[in-house]
């Protein structure tokens, strides 16, 4: 299929009128009908009703429609990068990423994107998962890494990264840090350090009293960053996804009875212009293989 | 693993293992699929014709047009574009369907040999998929090839260049039959593929020769795709 087929159906998809969708497509109404012609007939199947004077999408053109603007999005991004790619222009990147991930995580992709787009400048805002999908959609940043955002964002995309399991981190001087796994009774005595916006807190709080242990002492704070920092001083011990606790000083150990993962996604919104360096993290970011970045980590780990 | 899977996959490692052209091992394969049942070629037929009849793949960039850029990452995760390839010497562009795909493993294993032959001649070779890198590092590890494997996410450079096929339900479902699952290396449920073309670009991006056929079970043959990659320049 060719990207003016899918622009004259995507047209026809939002107006639901043929002359308007010409109109806006800029071509005569007959080349308009005939490029959807050829398109049915690769897709083996109608996409539009034309029996009315006003065209409706079919079962196929309804259930085509999502799959054909994602493909069509993708092949603007891609003719945009190759106009844009040698110009050597300052290539702007804004981005919005959740405090609840560590930055190393995605450090090898800004690195690559760096090499690549020699103009590159980088916009990072953090903040809560919320905060960050707020940003996304006032336009403030292209691109959102944050865990689940709400459903209830019509233009706003989300496409899966990667999912880390929570674990308790404590610091490499705590008397659990030479454990292979705990149980949550291990966290009788402990003080739990807890960030604001931690979406598992109610979660980690019923699986507490079901194990009766109740009212256990929590430090409330700003952010995961915080949360790590005053782990490092044996101020408590925390629950945080596994990706969050890379540092040397700090121990990730597997907590039996916590079934709990974080799922990150990337968001972006629908139709939205994406300048080139936004478009190219995101196919980075979307085709990267998260899970040997783990095993990466691990082996390197096991050899420190 | 199904027992259909299993056996689909004795069935590819015999056909890549023959001691023959690229072109013969394809057909071979074609025709032992035959066995497995008239419903799937039935399916196979159906798609190659429709997509014959409305010219699929006619508009790509024909000899003496230039290749547009992309900038791609490989298996590695490394954003690469078209200029720095060919800064290195003419290049052969392959699209190919995927990790799941036996037509392309056998394609991957014979450009493999290929790259091998050619790569001090400072001529080079580039698959491109829309599968992510977990296994466009499988595709590269398995057929032992030296070049690189891009990741074309969602298909967006192949559908910018016209490439971009619509698998269809009925294939669909059959495929998920064979344990052929683009969905999973794509990381997107969308069931679109490239048509598996072949461009031969010279070190000013301008097309050489390609080959383009909307028959996903025939590949440009090797001694053509040498002969144009070494008369190029």
């Amino acid at each position: 299929m060719e990207m003016h087929q899918i622009r004259y159906f995507l047209a026809v998809s939002e107006t639901l009128n043929l002359t308007r969708a010409a109109e806006r497509c800029n071509v005569a109404q007959p080349a308009l009908t005939r490029a959807i012609k050829s398109l049915e007939g690769e897709l083996g199947g109608e996409l539009l009703r034309r029996e009315r004077a006003f065209p409706h999408l079919t079962e196929l053109g309804e259930r085509m429609l999502p799959m054909l603007r994602q493909c069509y999005e993708a092949a603007l991004t891609a003719k945009m990068v190759a106009a844009s790619i040698r110009n050597g222009d300052i290539a702007p990147l804004s981005l919005a990423i959740s405090h609840t991930l560590a930055l190393e995580r995605f450090t090898p992709a800004l690195r690559e994107l760096s090499r690549a787009i020699p103009g590159l400048e980088i916009n990072l805002r953090r903040g809560s998962d919320s905060e960050v999908g707020e940003l996304l959609r006032s336009g403030s940043a292209e691109l959102a890494i944050a865990g689940a955002l709400p459903k209830a964002w019509p233009r706003v995309e989300e496409f899966p990264l990667f999912e880390e399991p929570f674990g308790l981190v404590v610091s490499r001087s705590h008397g659990l840090a030479g454990r292979a796994k705990a149980e949550i009774k291990d966290l009788a005595s402990e003080k739990l350090l807890i960030s604001t916006g931690c979406k598992v807190f109610e979660e980690l709080k019923a699986l507490l009293a079901a194990n009766g242990i109740v009212g256990a002492i929590t430090h409330q704070l700003a952010t995961q960053q915080d949360v790590l920092t005053l782990l490092k001083v044996n101020l408590g011990v925390a629950i945080v996804p596994v990706g969050a606790a890379q540092e040397n000083a700090l121990r990730w150990i597997p907590l039996e009875q916590l079934n709990l993962v974080h799922k990150v996604f990337v968001y972006s919104i629908a139709g939205r212009h994406r300048p080139i360096a936004s478009a190219a993290l995101f196919n980075s970011l979307r085709a990267a293989d998260w899970r040997f970045d783990i095993e990466t980590k691990r082996r390197g780990e096991a050899h420190s | 693993m199904t027992e259909l899977s299993h056996l689909l996959e004795e069935c590819f490692v015999r056909c890549r293992n023959l001691d023959a052209p690229l072109v013969d091992r394809l057909q071979a394969f074609a025709n032992e699929l035959r066995g497995f049942g008239p419903h799937f070629q039935a399916a196979v037929d159906a798609l190659i014709s429709r997509l014959r009849e409305n010219d699929a793949g006619a508009a790509a960039p024909k000899v003496g047009e230039p290749m547009p850029a992309f900038l791609l990452p490989d298996e590695r995760g490394e954003l690469r574009c078209l200029n720095d390839l060919l800064d290195e010497g003419p290049v052969a562009v392959a699209f190919n369907r995927g990790h799941w795909c036996p037509y392309c493993r056998i394609n991957i294993d014979a450009l493999a040999r290929a790259e091998e032959e050619v790569a001090g001649e400072h001529r080079h070779i580039a698959a491109i998929v829309p599968d992510r890198q977990k296994f466009t590092l499988w595709l590269k590890s398995d057929a032992r090839a030296p070049f690189p494997v891009l990741t074309d996410v969602d298909n967006g450079y192949a559908m910018s260049l016209g490439l971009a096929i619509y698998v269809g339900e009925e294939l669909k479902q059959m495929m998920l039959t064979s344990g052929w699952d683009p969905s999973v290396s794509q990381g997107t449920d969308n069931w679109m593929l490239p048509i598996p073309a072949t461009f031969i670009i010279g070190t000013d991006g301008i097309v050489r020769a390609r080959f383009v056929d909307p028959d996903y079970r025939v590949r440009m043959a090797i001694e053509d795709l040498l002969a144009a990659l070494r008369s190029a320049d």
